[in-house]
């Protein structure tokens, strides 16, 4: 075989991609887990957690970069190559929506929380499994898998518009709740953000097998009048 | 695509009952830098010397099929090969001045074609070696002799002598395997400069070169023109399978 060593390296390459990939899905499930439980301490790991994260993605470029620059890789190859540069750093964005949740669960503080988190845990349920598939798709070369997760993002739309509504509700009732409301909020959109990340991956996904660059469920994006 | 220069229509060739080259059709457009792969062997070279008629002088070897330079067979009967060649002009793979000085190798071609006022000659001496860069590294010594140039001077001269008798076509066959790094980019900065002038063809085991260099890539296996396209496409996203295999380093 007269590519075993790129070939070696490139498998290698792709499985520190699935591991960052399983951290950021990891953190994206803990720190609303931390959040539904009030658990600060879960919280500051995760942000700690999150250097871990980036340090993985930095190394996971460099390394790209090293290969493309020392094997030359063309077609097929150099397709995989982009898209692992180009999913390192779509996943380290996810990173930082956990770490993000993680503060929000931070600055809300020792005030209860205003209202039982039902919608948020589904989200971040859903946006998971949309990461794991998508990232098992990259890993298997399934462009149909790849095509068929983006729209489970219309589902995960639905679940903010709901968490936006209900937290009006809470607003409008007692003007107190606003500060919390705020940071509720702010942690629904960081989840309904990383569901929209997974349909980027999906895309480099299917650029990776075809060579075709398009893009997947973008005609509306499913949420109500918002910005973003 | 720009206008057609070269249209080659199922062109087979035989080294005596050996078929070399098998139904091979391609449009080679002009003002464009077209490159041919493929493993040794798989017959891009003698497709090569097939567009100026260069085999005619191996033995025992037959064409058949067409090749069209602007439209007309140039395996017709009556063709003039002599001017065949002169439009259709080559590069090879060593660098091959005639042992003469750096003006006379240039000025071969067009005494021949039976120029031979000092001052015409020495116009397009100086032209062509400013179009191939090498001018200003040699105007101060045009009689030194060729042979005392580096190996990448000598083969931009090869390219000015072809050049000196102004063709149409420039065939380059592995034009810089014998150079090091920097004299191949020079001679690649070359030919994208001379690209706006001229239709270029270019062999090359090089696959990066092709990919740098040209605009357009065929690519060759077992005698057989496997797929040509837009390099961009050809390096990127090849059609066939066994395109792919050859580009990714997987086969050949």
């Amino acid at each position: 075989m007269p590519r075993e060593t790129f070939d070696r390296e490139l498998q290698r390459l792709q499985d520190e991609l699935l591991l960052l990939g399983s951290m950021v899905e990891r953190a994206i499930a803990e720190s609303v887990d931390a959040l539904k439980r009030r658990d600060f301490e879960a919280s500051r790991r995760i942000i700690a957690q999150d250097r871990d994260i980036n340090a993985r993605r930095f190394a996971i470029e460099t390394d790209a970069l090293v290969l493309i620059a020392t094997q030359q890789p063309m077609a097929s190859d150099l397709r995989a190559l982009a898209a692992i540069l180009d999913l390192a750093s779509e996943l380290e964005r996810m990173g930082d929506y956990a770490k993000g949740i993680a503060r929000i669960n931070l600055m809300i503080g020792d005030q209860p929380l205003i209202k039982p988190l039902i919608d948020i845990p589904r989200m971040a349920e859903r946006a998971c499994s949309m990461l794991h598939r998508a990232l098992d798709a990259f890993a298997r070369r399934d462009v149909a898998l790849a095509r068929a997760i983006p729209s489970e993002d219309d589902e995960v739309d639905a679940l903010y518009n709901q968490v936006y509504r209900e937290l009006v509700t809470y607003i409008l009732a007692d003007p107190k709740n606003i500060d919390q409301a705020n940071y509720l909020l702010w942690a629904a959109h960081n989840l309904e953000r990383a569901a929209d990340r997974v349909t980027n991956i999906c895309e480099r996904v299917i650029f990776t097998v075809t060579g075709e660059l398009g893009e997947l469920n973008r005609e509306g994006n499913g949420i109500e009048d918002l910005p973003g | 695509m720009s206008e057609t220069k070269i249209q080659v229509e199922h062109l087979n060739f035989y080294y005596g009952d050996k078929i070399a080259l098998s139904d091979i059709s391609m449009v080679i457009p002009d003002r464009q830098i077209t490159a041919l792969i493929g493993p040794s062997g798989c017959g891009k070279s003698t497709f090569l010397r097939c567009l100026n008629r260069m085999n005619d002088t191996i033995p025992h070897t037959r064409v058949e099929g067409r090749v069209m330079l602007d439209g007309v067979d140039i395996y017709a009967p009556g063709t003039d090969v002599v001017e065949l060649r002169r439009r259709v002009g080559m590069v090879f793979q060593r660098p091959n001045p005639f042992p003469q000085s750096v003006f006379d190798n240039v000025a071969f071609g067009p005494r021949v074609l039976g120029l031979h006022r000092h001052h015409d000659l020495h116009e397009i001496v100086e032209r062509s070696l400013r179009d191939v860069g090498l001018w200003d590294e040699v105007k101060d010594n045009l009689r030194q002799h060729a042979l005392n140039l580096s190996l990448g001077q000598q083969q931009r001269l090869c390219l000015a002598r072809v050049i000196a008798v102004q063709p149409e076509v420039i065939l380059m066959d592995e034009p810089c395997s014998a150079l090091d790094p920097i004299a191949t980019l020079e001679i690649e900065e070359l030919m994208r400069r001379l690209r706006e002038n001229y239709c270029i063809v270019i062999v090359t085991h090089n696959m990066q070169q092709a990919a740098r260099v040209s605009d357009w890539t065929g690519f060759f296996w077992l005698g057989e023109l496997v797929e040509f396209g837009p390099t961009e496409v050809i390096f990127t996203r090849p059609a066939r399978k066994l395109t792919e295999d050859y580009i990714t380093g997987r086969a050949g």
